[in-house]
């Protein structure tokens, strides 16, 4: 009973809170390029306001125009409840959830390319295309990199995996856990639109690629889509910083324990959040034609990440 | 201080897999800058390695070493590299001859090469399969990245990437050779360096280019 009140709250915490992680990454970024910034509230405010407008839909377009926000969002809150952030469990763990986390993420891109192509914008069109691209590039390095930390700890459930894990010694860092961090850090870029893959802050024409497929979106849908992109940030740091840096997750439900594991995830998070900021401030956005290199990079290295597993095992 | 000996203790099996991933970020790097940094972090993990083994074996002579290693390797070479890309005021790409993802992909199977040539071995010099094969990674890749680009500078690195392999091969066979030894290894790396460098501008003064393929037309 109370672990399942403590999996409720720490689902509700990384939703509910995931605004919050992508206004700190732009405050880090305005700080950096010392600028005032705005508030870490106004993402909020900004979807309030989106739930409150009218929803303009482009006269040429379907039903599957305003239904692919809400795919996105209902996929995207899904995969969230996956994920162990404070608590060694998740709302939904079962066998093999890996790989659905990792297609229900992919769910969600089909329904908003879909979407895009459906707005009957050229632009949106080319974004959709261009995410298309990516997320088929990034599939194999994804798959690959939790197939190999899967096979390391002989789990195909996120959160047995996350118990192995801590239970391994700090030093013994693994040549399997090295390279597949390696792979799945590439991906988050990629996967998140984050910034040598995409620019998060463009509306040029030529390089966006997330913000083009939604160039035709306003008032709910819009505030869906930004919520779900917000909360899909959230849920891969979260997996990364549970497949490979899970220390202080609160193993009992003493009040002590959960405080401890709160206190550790959201400095994690926090860290990971300048880290992103400090990357996105000091490297240019690669060319589209770069991206397939640099998920081929990803890729090798997940291919490496799942041969060492036989490699190493004693 | 029990903190301390657990790293020491571990550090010669993990600093393996750091050694893998800046030997795959040097076959995947597309700037001098990048390689550059690359190696001084290669040669930082090794200062590492040299300075647990010199906390285990209580050696001061592996203290020196390490010292050794941090003033040359890690902080002296990348240093003059980089003065030297300045002054030489060349393009930064460093000339890949195929794509890096190919590049990658191969040095991930000199490493899966390197982890089946020191299989047999293992068992005779009772070190850890990791470090040996990442010390015959280092060398492979060193050759690799040699071949496979064609500037001037990166050969450089690509050199001294080399010399890291066959320096922790000796470190994890021996457990430290004799100081006058490494000295006399580290004398030469300056000295190849410095002559290397000097090369590299005379190539540029020369034909106004570092790279070395155009240098076959020079056959007589």
């Amino acid at each position: 009973m109370t672990t399942a009140a403590a999996n409720v709250l720490q689902y509700l915490l990384l939703v509910l809170g995931a605004p919050l992680l992508r206004a700190l990454i732009a405050r880090v970024k305005a700080v950096i390029q010392r600028r005032q910034g705005t508030n870490l509230w106004r993402p909020y405010a900004d979807l309030l306001k989106l739930f409150r407008k009218e929803d303009l839909v482009p006269p040429d377009s379907s039903p599957l125009f305003r239904f692919a926000p809400m795919m996105l969002a209902a996929s995207t809150f899904v995969a969230a409840a996956l994920v162990p952030t404070v608590n060694q469990s998740a709302l939904l763990a079962f066998a093999g959830d890996f790989i659905v986390l990792v297609y229900v993420l992919a769910l969600g891109r089909f329904f908003m390319g879909l979407g895009a192509l459906d707005g009957s914008s050229s632009f949106a069109g080319m974004g959709a295309s261009r995410e298309a691209m990516i997320s088929a590039l990034a599939e194999a390095p994804l798959l690959l990199g939790l197939i190999a930390v899967a096979i390391l700890a002989g789990q195909g459930n996120i959160v047995e995996i996350v118990r192995w894990t801590l239970s391994q010694n700090f030093f013994d860092v693994s040549a399997v856990h090295a390279v597949a961090f390696a792979a799945l850090a590439m991906v988050a870029i990629a996967e998140t639109g984050r910034m040598p893959v995409d620019n998060p802050t463009t509306h040029l024409e030529l390089t966006m690629i997330h913000e083009a497929m939604v160039l035709e979106y306003s008032g709910p849908s819009l505030a869906l889509i930004e919520w779900a992109q917000a909360v899909k940030l959230t849920v891969v740091l979260s997996l990364l910083i549970g497949l490979f840096a899970p220390w202080g997750m609160a193993a009992n439900l003493t009040l002590a324990g959960l405080a401890l594991g709160l206190g550790a995830y959201l400095l994690k998070l926090v860290v990971l959040a300048i880290v992103i900021a400090v990357l996105e401030s000091s490297i240019a956005k690669l060319r589209m034609y770069m991206v397939p290199e640099f998920l081929g990079i990803a890729t090798a290295l997940g291919a490496l990440a799942v041969v060492f597993t036989a490699l190493l095992r004693r | 201080m029990v903190l301390v000996d657990l790293a020491a203790s571990k550090a010669m099996g993990s600093a393996a897999v750091l050694l893998f991933l800046t030997v795959l970020m040097l076959a995947a790097a597309k700037r001098m800058s990048t390689s550059i940094v690359a190696f001084a972090l290669q040669s930082a993990v090794l200062a590492a390695q040299v300075l647990a083994v010199a906390h285990i074996h209580r050696s001061t002579e592996s203290y020196v070493i390490g010292g050794l290693v941090i003033l040359i390797k890690v902080l002296g070479i990348p240093y003059a590299l980089f003065r030297l890309v300045d002054k030489l005021q060349a393009p930064r790409d460093v000339k890949l001859s195929l794509s890096p993802v190919y590049s990658v992909f191969i040095t991930a199977g000199l490493i899966f090469l390197s982890f089946t040539a020191v299989h047999t071995y293992v068992q005779e010099l009772r070190v850890s399969e990791d470090v040996l094969a990442a010390a015959v990674a280092l060398i492979l890749s060193g050759a690799f990245l040699m071949v496979s680009h064609g500037k001037a500078l990166m050969q450089i690195i690509a050199l001294l990437v080399l010399e890291n392999g066959i320096f922790l091969a000796a470190l994890i066979t021996t457990f430290g050779m004799p100081m006058i030894i490494e000295i006399g290894v580290f004398f030469d790396l300056i000295m190849g360096v410095l002559l290397m460098g000097v090369f590299a501008f005379r190539i540029r003064d020369t034909f106004e280019h570092l790279d070395v393929s155009k240098l076959r037309r020079l056959r007589g």
